[in-house]
């Protein structure tokens, strides 16, 4: 194993351990959690610039579960340097910007400032998710630390405790956790064909050769699926906007650095695989088509400002989507420089919309207007922002469009027109936003009085907003993080080298972006032309959209278990026949699946000897068969204990004279014992219960039960019996043993002193039942 | 044999089932212990390596019946009577608080208890008032 002083266990360690520091630090005194957990994560980001300075990717592997090949394999390659800066360097300024924000929401709120801890670990969990999650290699880490971070969204979307608030923490973790075994399914489905859970040793073994077979290509599908769902794509886009009843840091977490960008990541890592598959490439084209155009015409109509950015999320993450779909060196490598472009200029925004409803009071677009001005610095720091999404040149935004449109350009003229389109909306949503806080005029009403916004509440959108630009002015870094991520990706042999510069020339990608920039401002200017077209758009997809379907199938697995639940506690018996039948279907699902045929069932051969136990067999059955037509209560504790005693002769003849005496001990003692309690109630009480006939319906009904539940019983006894025994029982051990324990029955020696625990175990059970029986009949005594 | 042994443990399961859904309580009592009993012979022949009685002194040579599994039902054997004394004590106890031990009249005098607990809950004091002197 690699010495711990490298960048992989370090940057885990130092990630893991930022959520406690922050917490213990919190415990201490609340103020001082932000600095600790927020220093935490600069270290991080530090020890992530280290590791990409690297020339081999360091790796750190340890094993967890050997005996089911289950490794804790992590590596800080191309591809996890991207997404863990992004997650640590951005968590680090929210952290900074929650230091200030969220005490004020809480003092909004009227809750305690201490709850500001919570919220601050939650955040760092989150970041530490996500920095396992891309490092990690195994596919079972990978889903352990997907699930994680599902677990600390729903604490961070819920932060707020409202109705609002919860209900969106609950569909959004309901939508990415659902969508998360799906995941899981994939994930074993690869196992089962090529026998590991280590990702690169199954893209070795699936080759270069496109996927073999449908099983593959599904597997595949269900992983996209999972991720797409955790970028918020249509159809299951409709959580993220709910999850804008969050406060706004985690919006600007989750939304633009985060969890949208956990769902792209995992595309990314199983795109060697995905890539190999033309159907898969177009799912992705389509999907991500799709959300582009959703969410950039639903963030037209949109009023509230962070609903306007949680709609243009969905769609940049469409053109991420659709970057991976079409594919191709300039495809894979445009779509990792689109996530870091977009992460870092979508924070700033969300962070300015925080920033201008602190101050401004209200979160409408029309009810702000004008701020420029009077937020001189805040403007020009989310201009750059603005200008980033928007691909001004200039700004770090420029090239992720070049790059698109160069993918597009590659693959056809459909896509150069859609890329145009949707590059084009961008610019219309973005400058309807900003436009609308710092330069237009209100509509309604004017916003008289500003709040002062403290300084954190600024810089750290300046921070954003500069790299934004020093992107744009030096291109070369961040082109050669998102090459090498792209290596990774696309599972290349020869280094990915995509480039990026200024062309003063009419190459087809400048000529597509003039043509975006134009088709936008045309669009801005014209907006009261549009508005009622696009408003109906979005009215369509709240009527008949997935959400409608969402809700709707919640409400209707809610009655569903509710009418279960109504017919379960009805009495004892729909209580037993809801344990019982579920149970069968499990049973008679299993043995489907495990194929019985393959054992074929034995009827094992009956010897001279076998004689007396089938003997006594027959005897049970008769017995037991009786026991369901004794009409009287004596009749039918005579014939249970006739059960009891061939079933104790059939134990005797089966060479278990131990098991054999004490059921006749036992059964002796509950003959006695039933007769007893038969005694101790009245005639009439039996009488009653007696007479009352069973309706024949309920009598059939039971009795079809019966054969079913007997029928099953037999396939599955019969199955198993039928498996010869592989392997050989401890028991030989323990009759070799026997003399040395000073004994001579072996079963006695077992329960006395191999297994004397279990034995005293079984004792307390009986000790306790007593203690039950001596309490229900003393006060049943007493009255 | 081993088709004879999974026709038992079926039709003892098979019985128990059948018995557990009849409205008399002591019938249900009889149907867990005809379940348990099918469990037993259950294990009984799934570790059924025919032989010598595993007491010592065993000849040489011979094979003997696996001793674990005989340990393992003699304890579930015990455990179960315990279950099933625990169960017939509670019917007992069924029939002193209810005087029935018809599933039917139980659930039904359940119903009672809820809905007069509603009423009680409705009218609140006049009831506790009315019960009070």
């Amino acid at each position: 194993m690699a010495s711990l002083f490298s960048p992989a266990p370090l940057l885990l360690l130092v990630a893991l351990l930022a959520p406690l520091a922050a917490f213990a630090g919190g415990r201490i005194r609340p103020g001082l959690a932000a600095p600790v957990g927020g220093g935490m994560a600069l270290v991080a980001f530090a020890i992530t610039i280290w590791g990409a300075a690297l020339s081999d990717p360091d790796r750190v592997s340890v094993t967890w579960a050997g005996s089911w090949d289950l490794r804790f394999t992590f590596v800080l390659d191309g591809l996890a340097v991207v997404f863990a800066l992004l997650a640590t360097g951005i968590g680090a300024l929210v952290t900074a910007y929650s230091a200030r924000y969220i005490p004020l929401h809480l003092h909004h709120e009227h809750r305690d400032e201490r709850d500001v801890v919570p919220f601050l670990f939650y955040l760092l969990l989150f970041m530490a998710a996500m920095v396992g999650l891309v490092m990690a290699q195994d596919t079972i880490a990978l889903f352990l630390f997907w699930d994680l971070t599902a677990v600390a969204s729903f604490f961070l979307i819920g932060y707020d405790r409202n109705a609002r608030s919860v209900q969106a923490a609950l569909t959004a973790i309901v939508i990415t956790g659902v969508t998360a075994i799906l995941i899981l399914i994939g994930v074993i489905m690869l196992h089962d064909r090529y026998g590991s859970w280590d990702l690169p040793t199954i893209i070795a073994a699936v080759g270069e050769d496109g996927l073999p077979g449908g099983t593959i290509t599904l597997a595949v599908a269900l992983i996209l699926a999972g991720g797409l769902a955790k970028s918020a794509q249509v159809p299951f886009h409709f959580w993220l906007p709910q999850a804008m009843a969050a406060p706004t840091p985690v919006s600007s977490y989750l939304h633009s650095a985060a969890m949208v960008a956990a769902g792209v990541f995992l595309v990314g890592r199983f795109y060697p695989l995905a890539e190999q598959s033309d159907l898969l490439l177009w799912a992705l084209r389509v999907v991500g088509l799709a959300s582009m155009v959703v969410g950039g015409l639903v963030a037209l109509t949109r009023r509230h400002l962070k609903q306007i950015l949680a709609w243009s999320t969905i769609s940049q993450y469409g053109y991420v989507v659709l970057l991976f779909g079409l594919g191709g060196d300039y495809g894979v490598a445009g779509a990792c420089f689109y996530v870091m472009a977009h992460g870092l200029a979508k924070c700033a925004l969300f962070l300015t919309a925080g920033s201008v409803i602190e101050a401004a009071g209200t979160s409408y677009l029309d009810e702000v207007g004008g701020l420029a001005r009077r937020l001189p610095l805040l403007a020009v720091a989310s201009l750059a922002a603005a200008a980033t999404i928007v691909a001004l040149p200039l700004t770090l935004g420029f090239f992720k469009d070049e790059l698109f449109f160069a993918a597009a350009v590659e693959t056809g003229p459909f896509w150069v027109a859609a890329s145009v389109g949707g590059a084009a909306l961008t610019f219309a949503y973005i400058g309807r936003f900003w436009l609308g806080i710092f330069i237009r005029h209100p509509e309604r009403g004017r916003t008289a009085q500003l709040h002062p916004l403290s300084g954190l509440l600024v810089w750290p959108i300046v921070v954003l907003g500069a790299l934004g630009v020093a992107g744009g002015l030096f291109p070369g870094p961040i082109t050669g993080l998102a090459n090498e991520a792209a290596t990774v990706a696309r599972n290349a042999t020869a280094a990915i080298d995509v480039e990026t510069a200024y062309h003063l020339d009419t190459r087809p990608e400048n000529l597509m972006a003039l043509a975006a920039w134009a088709i936008g401002i045309v669009l801005i200017v014209s907006e009261r032309l549009w508005q009622p077209a696009v408003r109906a758009f979005s009215r369509l997809g709240d009527i008949a959209g997935p959400e409608r379907i969402y809700d709707g199938t919640l409400d209707r697995l809610n009655h569903w278990s509710d009418f279960v639940r109504q017919f379960e506690v009805r009495d004892l018996r729909s209580r037993v026949a809801s344990i019982l039948a579920p149970a069968g279907v499990l049973v008679a699902i299993g043995l489907i699946a495990s194929d019985p045929t393959n054992n074929a069932f034995r009827v094992g051969s009956v010897s001279g000897g076998d004689l007396l136990p089938l003997l006594m067999m027959i005897a049970t059955v008769i017995a037991a068969l009786t026991s369901t037509l004794a009409r009287d209560h004596f009749a039918l504790a005579l014939v249970l204990s006739g059960v009891g005693f061939s079933l104790a002769c059939v134990y005797a003849f089966s060479d278990a004279p131990n098991v054999a005496l004490v059921a006749v001990l036992i059964e002796t003692v509950f003959t006695v014992l039933f007769i007893a309690t038969l005694v101790l109630l009245p005639r009439w009480v039996l009488r009653d219960v007696n007479q009352e006939p069973d309706d024949h319906d309920h009598n059939g009904r039971d009795a079809f039960i019966g054969v079913i539940a007997g029928l099953l019983a037999l396939l599955v006894v019969w199955s198993t019996l039928s498996q010869s025994s592989v392997f050989t029982s401890v028991g030989d051990e323990f009759v070799a043993q026997t003399p040395d324990a000073h004994g001579g029955n072996v079963v006695s020696v077992i329960l006395a002193d191999f297994r004397g625990l279990d034995t005293l175990g079984e004792i307390t059970v009986i000790g306790i039942a007593l203690l039950g029986i001596a309490g229900l009949l003393y006060r049943g005594r007493l009255r | 044999m081993t088709l004879a042994y999974s026709l038992a443990v079926a039709i003892l399961f098979g019985t128990g089932a059948y018995m557990l859904l009849k409205h008399d309580l002591i019938r249900v009592a009889a149907g867990v212990v005809l379940v348990s009993n099918a469990a037993n012979l259950f294990i009984i022949a799934a570790g059924l390596s025919r032989g010598v009685v595993p007491i010592l002194p065993i000849p040489g040579g011979e094979r003997v019946a696996d001793p674990v599994v005989q340990a393992l039902v003699l304890t579930a054997i015990v455990i179960s009577f315990g279950v099933t004394a625990l169960l017939l004590s509670l019917i007992y106890r069924v029939y002193t608080t209810h005087l029935s031990l018809d599933l039917d009249d139980l659930s039904e005098a359940d119903e009672r208890d809820e809905s007069e607990q509603e009423l009680a809950q409705l009218t609140g004091r006049n009831v506790s008032r009315r019960a009070a002197p």
